[in-house]
């Protein structure tokens, strides 16, 4: 049993990499091993301490080791005795995360059976069963009908039910995921190499860095025993669970297990933050709740009405039933889904993994996008950016490929500078990397090393083997004045000098120096010399970049001849009156993409919110780079500095932009957050911690916000699952924030949020036309009945077939209608307003239901009509038949010419009724599925063919049609007849019109927007 | 307060004081939409009416476009019962005196001076074909006398009771009309032959067929539809019980043979074929 972990190895920065260390527990119990990816695997960690719920830690990080020793009874040096670790692991349990109690699965599963629509079939299935008793203990013909009837909709129930269930299942089981970060580890609390205190925690995230500790963050943080910050969260001698060690040793004392870490509490967090509802769920759901209410409002009316005419009971509710049926558009759930589905490939293929489906409508409905900065809309990449020497400023290719202007090499200054650069760097690349462009080789080094070693290797070639000319006398590593020196030989072997080069913070080497370089030229360091390099200090810091400066001199050999000993403890060796060499500033980059996509946000109507744990200047200088702030706009600051008064005199309303940094944002209350969010279009947000992305997600969302969020690290999960849509980096993100998140960006990049946007508005677009398509059936499906109980016609339409066209042959082309392109621009519309524009608006459901279906129905009719005459059965006979027909026992019916019929004759002539609806219906929906492509446009304008899918769809369903009519054995299964081939041209007409009569609607809606017309029939 | 809030909602989308809207609609935009649902399904019920007109002139009155059903024609029993059983007892006249009564009814257009009234005396043993010339329709056309006493015993003429007093019932078999039917090839007529079902046929006992060999004579045949041959008299074959055990039930099944009807499909019991239960109490 552990209580302290002691790590053994070296010193902490720039010596090696640790590839593999074993550590040992104090009690040698337990043995964890760090294996050659930086990651802890522990066997078991139980532990210590009771935490108060409701306060992240407590000050553990702030009292000494002997306070510690006493709250936790324990010893820095020995570990906890092992009763007493036994006894802390039954109060504590043992170090894993608890699920929270959820809602037990069969519940879940019980749930996805029995919503509005579900019910109502399950209510018709009894219904049939019901029926289909009754008549088979009458052993009347077709009665299993009924019964195939009961089980197609048990069916369709049961699967669209598993299908649900799946789809939740893969989206909550987020804990399952924080549960797979095994305890692996960490806690520092440093003194001298020994560790005081805490522990807890894990994986260490992510591939970056060298630094012992790790945080959540996807930037690797180093760990020092020093309290440094009050708060735990910030402090550097607390180790976090799920964090990684890259590199380093240290011992701790653990003060937190299982639930109590703060990961467990970011899990029961996470878990907590209710899974909100995706708008397409509410869309769906509202549509839903209609069509089940008119689907028990119809049956409950007609059931009123048939008992009224004086139909039994039973029969009255077999209408019910078949009303139900025929009304409520089985298929349609299917439908979205898939259509959902086939967005979501799309989407992987653009880098954009959706985890739950309804996430790819929702990212299309986004108003805000709150990203993250680093590797988001930059390169995560240190990278030189600009340099300033000969007193101009020169711009570094700063793009990704180097595919940028390069600035003019051709000073001799520029080489004294590239020199210091070169040497004065302790970065290496890692070996075997010589076939990879140069940025993207791995290189063992600090940011900025990093960035000046690839510069270098950019601009001068080969930095290794130039090291090597100049060779190493002495170094002195970074201190606390942030500089660096190292003197080398010179490469002349001739040149009997030392060679001393510098860099560091640029005031502090500037102080060094007494001359400066000018096209390679020393001249003295004057008053103007000076004010030029303050003017290009704050310039480049004005930028947000990381600004070094260097400086070199030749040592007189007289004084340091060869084999001089130097001392870098003493420094028995010139520090001052050095030559100055220029700046060379970095940063990080965006990336090349980015400026367009934020581009693209703005004229979509999407406020990007940049929130990053970054400095201000740098957060606002890449923000104006990518264009969250766009040119010209100030913030309160900028107003006040132009009009030199104080900020608070500035009217806030002025300001376009803002910049608040985290320690701001503590201070303010959610109103004024919301206030700032709304009178301010252009935020950045600074020096946030991870936890504050929570609070402004939600302020957000009170404003009525979609919010997209970024997020990587562990503590970004609540924001993510908060946001409307949450979005995990694929590269830089934890699992716990892919597993919290409903998409995950594969290559990191803010661009591919804007495709995804993109496909997200296409998506509810296409969703619009499917469903207006799926709806129209619904009528000509519906009227057979209503007509056959009031008028008591023969049947003209089985509710066999009904499901026929619901689950088979119409399912294919409302699919299709997802591959269909976008009709306009739909990146340069607003979002939609949840709120307003529904997913099915009164105009769709009127169009589709009152005037294509009705024409629908007409068609059906008159395909009905044409079949029963041309078999001998006029219309005006029809009429008022019903008891008659289906009489059982009535085998010698006169129909219209005086031929007698049995009641099996009569049979399959309504199953060839039934088969000519269905056809009607087949054809009049070739019709709405051509007149679906578009809403606006003419089907002319769009192209007939350039939706393959489409057309293979209508195929397909002629197909199936035929396949179902013409099939042997389907007159018995099914209720489908072979009917005559002249019947499935009665309707064309009526699918003739639909076109036309569309056609005309999108003439009027396109020539008079506005219009009393545009109003009442564009959906 | 909320509660209030949502009345006034409800209550001002069905009828807003202020926008003088009801249900979402000024009285001026309901009468728009409405005018304009009424033109568009005045125009649908329109096309429907001439797509409708357009069919029924394509109709010849004489013969249905098509027959598919009708291949094999179906078979009824007169009198009927309920759901084709005959049950009754002959000491009380009251549970035949119904199906007595039925016949009656039924045969009653059948009765001789009608016949001869309405109906030729036509050729027996081949068909009677009036064929139309060309376009001229050769219509009315004339049917054939198919007269009561050709049933015999099971006429009713000479036995009222059409032996149901005596436990002998007669059931009179018909042949379903289809246009156009011609149910013999070759000279040969159709004829109804009955049997029991297997475990019943002990019960059966013996059976007479009225006319003689229960045909359906050829002289009947085509049929020309009920417009075109006004007076078409169905032929019928009348059987007679004669010894059929009593206080059981006998399951009968009857059949057409003829070498040009196709037989029916297993699924419909009554095409060429007509199955009934008979039970006869004491």
């Amino acid at each position: 049993m552990i209580k302290n972990v002691v790590l053994q190895t070296t010193h902490f920065f720039y010596e090696k990499k640790i590839t593999k260390s074993i550590f040992y527990l104090q009690d040698s119990y337990n043995m964890f091993e760090m294996d050659g990816e930086g990651k802890w695997n522990a066997a078991y960690i139980p532990f210590i301490v009771p935490f108060t719920i409701g306060q992240f830690l407590q000050d553990d990080h702030e009292i000494t080791i002997e306070e510690l020793e006493m709250r936790y009874t324990t010893s820095v040096t020995k570990g906890l005795t092992s009763r007493m670790a036994s006894e802390v692991l039954e109060r504590d349990g043992p170090n894993e995360l608890l699920p929270p109690k959820g809602t037990p699965e069969y519940i879940k599963f019980a749930r996805q059976l029995a919503g509005g629509l579900q019910c109502l079939m399950w209510v018709a299935a009894v219904i049939c069963f019901i029926a289909f008793g009754i008549e088979f203990s009458r052993g009347t013909l077709g009665c299993f009908d009924d019964l195939y009837l009961a089980i197609t909709l048990i069916t369709v129930v049961v699967v669209t039910g598993c299908f649900g269930y799946y789809q939740e299942f893969k989206s909550t089981n987020i804990i399952a995921s924080f549960k797979n970060l095994v305890p692996q580890v960490k806690i520092w609390k440093y003194r001298k190499c020994m560790v005081i205190s805490v522990c807890i925690l894990g994986q260490l995230e992510a591939n970056l860095g060298l630094y012992l500790g790790g945080c959540w963050e996807s930037e690797p943080q180093s760990k020092t025993p020093e309290c440094t910050h009050e708060n735990p969260l910030e402090t550097k001698n607390i180790a976090f669970f799920s964090t990684t060690c890259l590199e380093g040793v240290a011992t701790g004392t653990v003060i937190n297990t299982g639930d109590r870490t703060i990961i467990g509490r970011i899990a029961s967090l996470a878990s907590g933050v209710g899974n909100e509802k995706t708008p397409i769920a509410i869309e769906i759901e509202h549509f839903v709740d209609i069509i089940a209410g008119l689907a028990i409002f119809f049956g409950f009316t007609f059931f009123v009405v048939a008992m009224f005419i004086g139909y039994a009971f039973l029969e009255a509710m077999i209408f019910f039933m078949a009303i139900v049926v025929a009304y409520v558009p089985e298929g349609l759930l299917a439908t979205v889904t898939v259509c959902l589905s086939l967005t979501a490939k799309r989407l992987a293929r653009k880098n954009c993994v959706v985890k739950n489906l309804e996430a790819v409508e929702t990212l299309g409905s986004t108003s805000v996008i709150c990203s993250d900065k680093t590797g988001t809309l930059t390169q995560n990449r240190m990278t030189v950016a600009h340099l300033w020497f000969d007193n101009v400023i020169h711009a570094a290719d700063t793009t990704e490929d180097q595919s940028g202007q390069s600035f003019d090499q051709s000073s001799e200054t520029w080489r004294s500078l590239a020199r210091v650069a070169a040497l004065c760097n302790r970065a290496i690349f890692k070996p075997n990397q010589e076939s990879l462009p140069i940025p993207s080789r791995i290189v063992v080094g600090d940011a900025s090393e990093t960035a000046l070693l690839k510069f270098t290797e950019l601009t001068i070639g080969n930095t290794m083997e130039y090291r090597e000319r100049f060779k190493k006398v002495v170094e002195v590593p970074f201190n606390s004045t942030n500089k660096f020196q190292v003197i080398h030989e010179l490469e002349d072997p001739l040149d009997l000098r030392y060679l001393l080069v510098m860099k560091g913070a640029p005031e502090r080497i500037l102080e060094r120096c007494s001359t400066i370089l000018i096209k390679g030229q020393e001249l003295p360091l004057d008053e103007q010399w000076r004010e030029a390099f303050q003017t290009a200090y704050m310039d480049l810091g004005g930028l947000g970049e990381r600004v070094l400066g260097f400086c070199h001199i030749y040592m007189n050999e007289k004084e340091f001849p060869r084999g001089y000993k130097f001392e870098s403890e003493e420094m028995n060796f010139p520090t001052s009156g050095l030559c100055f060499a220029g700046l060379i500033s970095m940063i990080d980059p965006p990336r090349a993409t980015v400026p367009d996509a934020v581009m693209k946000c703005r004229t979509a109507g999407i406020r990007v919110v940049m929130v990053t744990g970054d400095h201000p200047i740098t957060a606002r200088a890449i923000a104006a780079n990518v264009g969250i702030i766009s040119e010209g706009s100030e913030t309160i600051e900028d107003i006040a500095a132009r009009k030199r008064i104080p900020v608070e005199q500035v009217n806030k309303r002025d300001a376009r932009a803002c910049v608040i940094n985290g320690g701001q944002l503590k201070d303010m209350s959610s109103e004024e957050l919301d206030e700032a969010l709304r009178s301010h279009p252009e935020m950045v947000f600074a020096r946030t911690s991870p936890q504050q992305k929570l609070i402004i997600v939600e302020s957000c969302q009170r404003l009525g916000s979609i919010v997209a969020v970024t997020g990587d690290g562990v503590n970004d999960s609540p924001a993510l699952k908060k946001a409307d849509i949450g979005i995990a980096m694929g590269i830089a993100g934890s699992d716990a924030a892919k597993n919290a998140a409903d998409m995950i960006l594969l290559d990191d990049n803010f661009a591919s949020i804007v495709t995804g946007v993109e496909q997200g508005r296409l998506i509810f677009d296409n969703l619009k036309k499917s469903i207006a398509y799926t709806l129209t059936k619904n009528i000509p499906e519906l009227t057979p009945y209503l007509i056959y109980i009031t008028v008591s016609v023969p049947l003209p339409l089985g509710c066999i077939t009904i499901l026929f066209i619901e689950l088979a042959t119409d399912i294919f082309p409302s699919v299709s209608l997802a591959y269909e392109k976008a009709e306009s621009d739909i990146m340069h519309l607003k979002p939609r307003n949840p709120r307003k524009d529904r997913l099915v608006n009164e105009a769709l459901a009127v169009y589709s239901y009152f005037q294509i279906g009705a024409i629908q129905s007409f068609a059906g009719f008159t395909d009905y009509f044409t079949a029963m005459a041309q078999e001998g059965w006029y219309p005006l006979l029809c009429v008022g038949l019903r008891s008659q027909w289906e009489n059982v026992h009535l085998q010698d019916l006169q129909d219209s010419y005086g031929q007698e019929w049995t009641y099996a004759q009569r049979l399959y002539q309504e199953y060839t009724c039934y088969t000519v609806f269905f056809v009607s219906i087949e054809i009049c929906q070739i019709s709405d599925v051509l007149i679906r492509k578009t809403r606006r446009l003419s089907v002319f304008q769009q192209g007939f063919f350039r939706n393959k899918v489409l057309v293979s769809a209508i195929v397909f369903q002629l197909l199936l049609g035929n396949l179902l009519c013409y099939c042997p054995g389907m007159p018995n299964i099914f209720n489908f007849m072979p009917i005559r081939v002249q019947w499935w041209f009665v309707p064309v007409p009526y699918g003739i019109l639909i076109f036309v009569y569309d056609e005309i609607r999108k003439l009027g809606v396109r020539r008079y927007p506005g219009s009393w017309w545009d109003q009442e029939l564009y959906y | 307060m909320a509660k209030d809030a949502e009345k006034s909602t409800w209550k001002d989308f069905i009828w807003n004081p202020r926008t003088r809207e009801f249900c979402g609609r000024t009285a001026s935009s309901w009468g728009l939409i409405l005018l304009f649902y009424l033109v568009f399904y005045i125009f649908l019920a329109g096309m429907f009416c001439l797509t409708m007109y357009v069919m029924l002139q394509t109709l010849d009155d004489h013969k249905p476009t098509w027959q598919d059903r009708l291949g094999t024609p179906g078979m009824m029993i007169r009198p009927r019962g309920e759901s084709m059983e005959i049950i009754y007892n002959p000491q009380m006249t009251e549970s035949w005196d119904m199906y007595a009564k039925t016949l009656d009814n039924f045969l009653s257009p059948y009765n001789n001076s009608l016949q001869a009234e309405k109906n030729d005396e036509c050729k027996p043993d081949q068909y009677f074909v009036q064929a139309d010339s060309g376009d001229v329709k050769n219509n009315p056309k004339r049917s054939c006398q198919f007269n009561r006493t050709l049933l015999e015993v099971c006429s009713g003429l000479e036995d009222r009771t059409y032996g149901y007093v005596d436990g002998k019932p007669c059931i009179i078999i018909k042949l379903n009309r289809v246009i156009g039917m011609l149910p013999g090839t070759d000279g040969q007529a159709p004829f109804v032959t009955c049997g029991a079902k297997k475990e019943d046929s002990e019960k059966i006992g013996e059976l007479a067929y009225y006319p003689k060999n229960g045909t359906f004579n050829l002289m009947y045949y085509p049929y020309y539809g009920k417009k075109a041959q006004v007076n078409y008299s169905q032929p019928l074959v009348a059987i007679k019980f004669l010894n059929i055990t009593l206080n059981e039930d006998v399951n009968i099944e009857c059949r057409i043979i003829s070498n040009s009807i196709p037989p029916g499909s297993e699924r419909d019991k009554f095409a060429g074929k007509v199955s009934f239960k008979l039970r006869i109490n004491t």
